[in-house]
């Protein structure tokens, strides 16, 4: 039996792995592209300005991509020395959208080689629209948190609102700023609980164990790629175990467009060789889609068109965590040092729990301080002249923070892929997707409550900057759950074709706020173990 | 760098001295380029300024108004071109380990609390400078307002000849930066690799390689490129050759310059007012074919046609020694008589056709940066420089000014030269140098 798994990021790798646990061999295709090696180990990210040759190259590209133009809506960019990610220039990329704006990735490991690290699980209240409950889905979380190592607390407020996280590592360290406002919060804590927002520690997947030779040694790189491969990648961890196992079988330069089948049968594949450049065809017995929510959802749409020409090549859903950050500033910090070294991401996390429907109880958020990154975006935005901004900011810089919310998504009538039929070599996807109207009063109700938070913690909100849809890079709901031919069932498995396995985020019939790797690969796990093989 | 492509948006090295002056960092060549690059391709990627937006970024930058753009746009432009120049520069600079060390440095403690006081007070008297300042800024944009086109060259296409070097490349650069689409002509590969090297990726310009001292060979080169009449919405023909130093007898050289200054653009003309891509066939009977000044069925009877004459408009580049002879470089100077007459010629029989789909613009420039001048110490002061003239032509052309002699102090010297008679003549340029340009 030809088992083969599509995608070698997450979800796909903890697919292989279960399965190999059950004694099956699996072939994984991948593009697979490869990223250059990190520079300088060790070195922080400040001091990388020194080290590396040519360093204008290195953090903003050669072209000066990197560069964030004035009046742009984004804080940041992805750093252009790192190449997991796709330009929408590349050959290989296959969306159109003119209001949804993906990331996507061809490279070993996927959209993880990026991550924010933070490791969280659904709970019974989040999947409340699933038709799998949290004791279904928690066996498959414990595995995953064995196999990836969560640094975290054992005991704060968020606990009993985070079940389904089972640390194994002691938190990061918090930076001086981090430390400040921790100890603010412990002392307001009473006069806090009517706002229904919790501090935390961050989970995260990341090591910390100072015995262990891959322990984060707080360079302050992870946006720029942990060089000692500190926090959780697939490519190097999952993926490296699947190779240990002489039944698998990673086959790289393979782009998956489609599915063939036999009355309703998965009986092949038709890919894009990425070397040769040339479309072939292969047959297997069993596929387990995990190329990312996206891209699972192309490979189905142009399925469905080539087997069942009586029903619309269009999803019955697309999801995204819409971001918001809240910028702030900690008064008390001002004109304080900046810690030497840090972890780059967030070492508090927030959760704002209440009853808002449809929507979960809990919203998650992050809590970053600023440590290492370019600043320009920063000094452009503030309300004054370069001059003065720029001067402010680095005597206020120890003191700039920011919280990001991800606002949860439901399945809504009108987001949805698409199949483009405009020539080419294969049919592109269209994202149609606009915001809910109604999460809009949630997100102003909930930004208002953190600001009103933050404003007790001694700290003051500045605005709010709010991502373009698709920036969330929490993408589900393409091949949800659920009933109807465009659909899978509690398993993962495809309601049309009997054979085929939904093994990411395609699957999620809604997004709750909280992180979704975890969830992604217990998720992944779940359905490998159960599917009928 | 050696020259900037873009003033509009690129700063000179002088302008970004005084930026790291104001912005209190120390200036680096190396990051100079990086950021001459960068805005290279900003005319392409950000949005354009327009009316006071573009009257600001026009003047040149020094401290003292780096101090008050900066407030202005932060405030009021914030994708003004120098929102994009300062934040290069800072981006720049962040990124460089001593640039970071020196942006990065900042008081601590009850130091920080005292300098943020006094920055403050800095700013407060920075903006009391900067209203009325602005004020003035907005008078004199106002004031203006009457004597600038509406017109914009925006999204048009526009043919340029000679655009390898001199003042057919300024007329290109000026175009793009101005957000036209521009068709250039180059006379071989070398000069066509040399100007793709400098072109900014994104620039969007079509270079075609025609010779244009062979007989029929420009409107050949429009045809293999598919290039249809209608579409150019402006032919501005800059190419010209002078054979200095050369005597009037020498035939040949005489009949090469009056090929390319003059019969190259009739060749042009008969293709660009045929109807349809019709062109007369065998290139010797080329320049013999009479003009069709009917409108032609795609434009006639279009009101837009009526409001937009600059749909056809053709532009000739001539020269101020049009007016007189010169030893050993008559050949020139004759040319260019030939073709203003010629063009004003063209330009009488359209006017008379009633045709206002067709325009004729002389331009007869005077004394400006050229390949074909000499420079000397004075040249800095008494020469226009080509970027200007480049951006005087476009707006005559666009406002459908028939004749431009930019700069016109040069004009009216000619003017009395020429009354004075040729004796005066005579000695006055008997001390010119003939020398060999092309």
């Amino acid at each position: 039996m030809k088992v083969v798994i599509v995608g070698g990021g997450v979800s796909g790798s903890h697919t292989a792995l279960t399965l190999l646990e059950r004694g099956i061999e699996v072939e994984l295709w991948d593009v697979g592209r490869a990223e250059t090696a990190f520079p300088e180990p060790g070195v922080t990210f400040h001091n990388l300005k020194t080290r590396v040759a040519d360093p204008v190259a290195y953090l903003l590209g050669a072209d000066l991509r990197g560069l964030v133009p004035p009046a742009a809506p984004e804080l940041l960019r992805y750093p252009p020395s790192r190449h997991f990610l796709a330009s929408s220039d590349d050959p290989l990329d296959s969306f159109e959208s003119d209001r949804f704006f993906p990331y996507a990735s061809f490279a070993k490991g996927g959209l993880a080689n990026g991550w924010g690290a933070n490791a969280l699980a659904y709970d019974q209240d989040d999947m409340s629209e699933w038709p799998v409950s949290f004791s279904d889905m928690e066996a498959a979380y414990r595995t995953v948190y064995n196999r990836i190592p969560v640094a975290g607390p054992v005991d704060d407020d968020l606990v009993p609102h985070l079940q389904g996280v089972y640390p194994s590592q002691s938190p990061v360290r918090l930076s001086a700023a981090d430390q400040g406002l921790w100890q603010t919060y412990h002392r307001k804590r009473r006069a806090l609980d009517g706002s229904g927002v919790k501090l935390g520690l961050a989970r995260l997947a990341v090591i910390t164990d100072p015995a262990r030779k891959d322990a984060c040694d707080y360079c302050d790189r992870c946006l720029w790629g942990c060089p000692r491969d500190s926090i959780y990648n697939p490519s190097v961890s999952t993926l490296k175990q699947c190779d240990a196992s002489s039944a698998f079988r990673y086959v790289g330069g393979r782009m998956v467009l489609s599915l063939l089948t036999v009355e309703n049968r998965i009986v092949g594949i038709r890919y894009l060789d990425t070397k040769s450049q040339e479309l072939r065809e292969e047959s297997c017995d069993v596929v387990f889609l995990a190329a990312g929510a996206l891209q699972t959802g192309g490979i189905f749409l142009r399925t469905l068109k080539s087997a069942r020409a009586d029903i619309a090549a269009e999803t019955d859903g697309l999801m995204d965590t819409a971001t918001v950050k809240i910028p702030f500033i900690a008064l008390r910090r001002i004109g304080q040092p900046s810690d030497p070294r840090s972890f780059q991401f967030n070492r508090l996390i927030v959760g704002m729990v209440g009853h808002s429907p449809p929507w979960p109880r809990y919203l998650h958020g992050e809590l970053l301080h600023l440590t290492g990154l370019l600043y320009h975006p920063l000094i452009e935005r503030m309300p004054f002249d370069s001059r003065l901004s720029r001067r402010l900011f680095f005597a206020l810089k120890s003191a700039l923070g920011v919280v990001t919310f991800f606002f949860p998504d439901c399945i809504t009538s009108g987001n949805r892929q698409v199949l483009l039929d405009q020539g080419g070599r294969w049919s592109k996807i269209g994202l149609r997707y606009e915001e809910p109207a109604d999460k809009e009063n949630y997100i102003r109700h909930s930004v208002s409550r953190m600001k009103s938070v933050l404003w007790r913690l001694g700290c003051v909100p500045k605005g709010i900057v709010r991502s373009p849809s698709g920036a969330g890079i929490h993408y589900a709901g393409t091949v949800p759950m659920g009933q109807g031919p465009k659909r899978c069932d509690a398993t993962g498995r495809s309601n049309l074709f009997s054979n085929l396995y939904i093994a990411d985020g395609a699957a999620f019939p809604s997004l709750p706020s909280k992180s979704i790797t975890m969830s992604l690969a217990a998720h992944a796990t779940r359905v490998a173990r159960r599917a009928d093989l | 760098m050696t020259r900037l492509l873009f003033p509009l948006w690129q700063p000179d090295e002088r302008a970004y001295r005084a930026i790291c002056a104001y912005l209190g960092i120390t200036p680096r060549s190396s990051l100079y380029d990086r950021l001459a690059e960068y805005l290279a391709n900003a005319p392409f990627r950000f949005t354009r300024p327009y009316g006071f937006s573009l009257f600001l970024a026009r003047r040149r930058l020094t401290r003292f108004r780096i101090a008050r753009l900066d407030i202005v746009t932060k405030l009021f432009l914030p994708d003004h071109p120098v929102r994009h120049v300062l934040n290069g520069v800072i981006a720049l600079h962040e990124c460089d380990g001593e640039g970071f060390r020196e942006m990065a440095a900042s008081p601590v403690g009850w130091r920080a609390l005292v300098s943020m006081l006094g920055w403050a007070l800095r700013f407060g008297l920075s903006v009391a400078v900067t209203i009325p300042w602005l004020a003035c800024q907005f008078l004199l944009y106002v004031a203006g307002i009457p004597f600038r086109s509406k017109a914009r060259v925006a999204g048009m296409r526009v043919l340029v000849t000679g655009v390898n070097r001199g003042l057919g490349l300024d007329l290109m650069l000026h175009c793009l930066e101005q957000g036209a689409e521009v068709i250039g002509t180059v006379r071989n590969r070398q000069s066509l690799e040399a100007l793709e090297a400098r072109l900014p990726v994104e620039a969007p310009a079509k270079l075609l390689i025609t010779d244009l001292s062979q007989p029929g060979a420009f409107v050949h080169a429009l045809r293999e490129a598919k290039i249809q009449p209608e579409s150019l919405a402006m032919s501005i023909l800059s190419a010209s050759v002078k054979h200095g130093g050369e005597s009037e007898v020498s035939l040949n050289r005489l009949r090469d310059t009056f090929q390319v200054n003059c019969f190259a653009a009739a060749e042009f003309a008969a293709w660009l007012y045929a109807p349809g891509s019709a062109f007369i066939e065998g290139r010797s009977s080329e320049v013999s074919g009479a003009l069709d000044l009917n409108p032609s069925p795609v434009t006639s009877g279009k009101r837009e046609n009526r409001k937009a004459p600059m749909a056809r408009a053709l532009v000739l580049i001539s020269s101020m020694g049009r007016w007189h002879g010169m030893p050993f470089a008559c050949g020139y100077n004759a040319s260019k008589a030939a073709l203003s007459i010629w063009g004003e010629s063209l330009d009488m029989e359209l006017r008379q056709s009633q045709s206002q789909r067709f325009t004729v613009t002389i331009v007869e420039p005077g004394m400006f940066e050229s390949g074909m001048t000499q420079q000397t110490p004075m040249t800095r002061y008494l020469f226009a420089s080509r970027r200007e003239v480049a951006r005087r032509i476009l707006a005559g052309a666009l406002a459908g000014r028939r004749v431009i002699r930019p700069p016109f102090w040069f004009a009216l010297l000619t003017w009395g030269v020429c009354l004075a008679g040729r004796d005066i003549r005579f000695r006055l340029f008997a001390r010119t140098n003939p020398r060999r340009n092309q």
